[in-house]
């Protein structure tokens, strides 16, 4: 089973959405974008809740753009459930179903046979989550959307439940697109990652992939790489690339790509050092004075002044326990955790 | 202290009667009271005028036959007006459609007009000397002045109410519950009765009852369309102008039965609004 997009486009007053082409194979691919960026616009053209102004959906060669949502086979899982407030938990389940059979296989999968006859209002928000996926699930479907399945849920049990929610997911051999705007998210639940930014399909591949080669500033920035600044290339080459900062120059790993360059580095990537520390021959050392020290459960956020630009590493407590707000210090990176990517999105 | 949180602390209890509230809020409540006590008066008048009345009364022949003809009527009407209602009302909470505003302000007009105005336009429309009451009177079916007449002229002013109030209900009910009913496999009109009528039925049930009630007493355009046979409210104005107010006393406290009975009937149907109810 595969869900094809290809040239999909949807004009709205004051937004477009696409051109866009794109593959999904079984697997999670975690669709990511800020609020507006057209994630929830691709998932209702994909269910049919929107007829797109051109393009095509395939599911296993099947077109899907004519059909009413009844007839795409395309299970959806809703930012707020969206569960029937009039049915138990088990006529929700057996709304979509053919056999009475389904309801009982999908809940012992879900584990929320214990919620059978619960009406929907008495639901916690994860076991809402849970009977949700169990009704888009119900019904066979050969695609499965789901559309910021834990947004409206607490830190602590979206931390927990996203977990869960990859287990169920990983064992499933549908296409599955997962949209959400958190980036730990999807990375966590998905196999490949989409990012959308104002309509359009911007970086696409594998999780590792798109997190260790961002290719463009908006984005690494997304990414949660905080670290990213113009750049000038003073030397080019193919195993290495010197780049300007303005007020300190850069080795990085790598040539870079064409066009005006971006420098992303990861807060997890700086290692601090006191200023009389020696300079690696092949690293980066970057001089800087403590801005902030944030301290956090485990860990701590340094905020740097290096010149006129400002990073953010993030250290132990133990480490970060060394530095006061007005120290000298060095950020050291290493030339491989200096991304390059192209300026624009 | 804010209103709210007063009102707030009287549900839970903790004032004795609400008298600290009454106390807090004396100006409102005193402002309240006025129109609570014009609205009481016309009652506790009307109620001794009708003292010493007999049970035979009630069983004149016109009485009967108003009673009769009002029983058959403002039902049919309500069930025309929610038939064709309900279903209007749904289009209008879930679509747009060029002239929409058209259709919204010719539903509600019947509301706002006089309703002896609704008489006149009935009669334009389907009276016996319109070529559509003509044809129809040709063909033994008469408009006005028949059963017929009653019920053409209680759906042009009571079939608003089921609309309105549906349409309020459908529009409330959340879109993605009707998206995740298509996503289950079920078509438009499959997703209406399953999801959209048994969400929206408190504001349905709302709107039924208060379109029978609304055919139940109307009066301006059923004396234009169907002066006879007489309806209850119909018959009153007859009785007042032949023999006073005393003589219509068995019609006006069957109508105010029935008004009361459709008044426990809203709070009834308000209660079902919640989900709770299966």
């Amino acid at each position: 089973m595969s869900l094809e997009i290809n040239g999909l486009q949807q004009e709205y007053e004051d937004f477009t959405l696409g051109p866009l082409d794109l593959s999904v194979e079984p697997g999670v691919t975690a669709v990511l974008g800020p609020s507006g960026s057209g994630k929830s616009t691709l998932l209702s053209l994909i269910a049919g809740f929107e007829a797109p102004d051109a393009g095509g959906i395939l599911v296993d060669g099947r077109p899907l753009e004519n059909l009413p949502p009844e007839d795409r086979s395309v299970g959806m899982v809703f930012q707020n459930y969206a569960l029937f407030p009039h049915l138990s938990v088990r006529e929700n389940l057996a709304f979509g179903a053919t056999e009475e059979g389904d309801v009982k296989g999908t809940a012992a999968m879900l584990e929320i046979e214990p919620l059978l006859d619960r009406d929907p209002e008495t639901l916690s928000g994860g076991e809402a989550q849970r009977v949700a996926l169990a009704r888009a699930l119900v019904s066979s479907p050969d695609v499965l959307l789901l559309d910021e399945p834990l947004s409206s849920l607490d830190a602590p049990i979206r931390r927990r439940l996203r977990l869960e929610l990859r287990d169920v997911l990983s064992n499933l051999s549908i296409p599955v697109v997962y949209v959400t705007h958190d980036q730990e998210e999807a990375a966590v639940v998905g196999d490949r990652l989409a990012v959308l930014h104002e309509g359009d399909l911007v970086r696409e591949g594998a999780v590792e992939d798109v997190f260790q080669h961002p290719k463009s500033a908006f984005v690494a920035e997304f990414l949660g790489l905080e670290n990213v600044f113009p750049a000038e290339v003073m030397k080019n080459g193919t195993e290495e690339t010197v780049v300007d900062l303005g007020s300190s120059t850069l080795v990085a790993a790598g040539s870079p790509p064409d066009g005006p360059v971006a420098v992303a580095i990861h807060p997890d990537s700086i290692e601090l050092r006191e200023t009389t520390s020696e300079r690696k021959a092949n690293g980066n050392a970057i001089p800087c004075s403590v801005e902030r020290v944030l301290t956090q459960h485990t860990d701590a956020t340094i905020v740097l002044q290096c010149g006129e630009d400002r990073l953010t590493a993030s250290v132990s407590r133990k480490r970060a326990a060394l530095f006061s707000v007005g120290d000298r210090c060095q950020a050291a990176v290493d030339p491989a955790d200096v991304y390059l990517t192209r300026r624009d999105r | 202290m804010s209103y709210a949180d007063s009102v707030r602390r009287i549900s839970r209890g903790e004032y004795g009667f609400g008298s600290r509230f009454l106390h807090e809020t004396g100006v409102l409540a005193l402002l309240g009271a006025v129109l609570f006590v014009y609205l009481l008066f016309p009652f506790v008048s009307f109620f001794s005028w009708s003292e010493g009345l007999s049970t035979g009364a009630f069983l004149d022949p016109a009485v009967l036959s108003a009673v009769k003809y009002s029983l058959l009527s403002a039902p049919i009407s309500t069930a025309i007006s929610t038939i064709f209602g309900v279903p209007l009302a749904y289009v209008l909470a879930r679509s747009t459609f060029p002239g929409k505003v058209i259709v919204d302000a010719l539903i509600v007009l019947p509301l706002v007009m006089p309703p002896v105005v609704g008489g006149v336009m009935l009669l334009s429309g389907f009276g016996q000397f319109t070529p559509l009451g003509g044809f129809l009177s040709a063909l033994g079916i008469q408009l006005t002045d028949s059963y017929l007449g009653i019920i053409l002229a209680q759906t042009f002013v009571a079939s608003p109410f089921v609309v309105i109030t549906s349409r309020s209900g459908f529009a409330a009910v959340d879109q993605e519950i009707e998206q995740a009913a298509r996503s289950l496999g079920k078509g438009p009109l499959e997703t209406f009765r399953l999801v959209s009528l048994p969400l929206a039925r408190g504001s349905i049930l709302a709107g039924v009852v208060l379109t029978f009630a609304r055919a139940m007493g109307e009066f301006g355009a059923t004396m234009m369309t169907a002066y006879h046979p007489t309806t209850m409210p119909t018959q009153i104005w007859v009785t007042f102008i032949s023999d006073g107010i005393a003589a219509t006393t068995p019609l006006v406290l069957i109508l105010l039965a029935l008004g009361f009975l459709v008044v426990l009937a809203l709070q009834l149907a308000g209660k079902r609004v919640t989900f709770g109810s299966k």
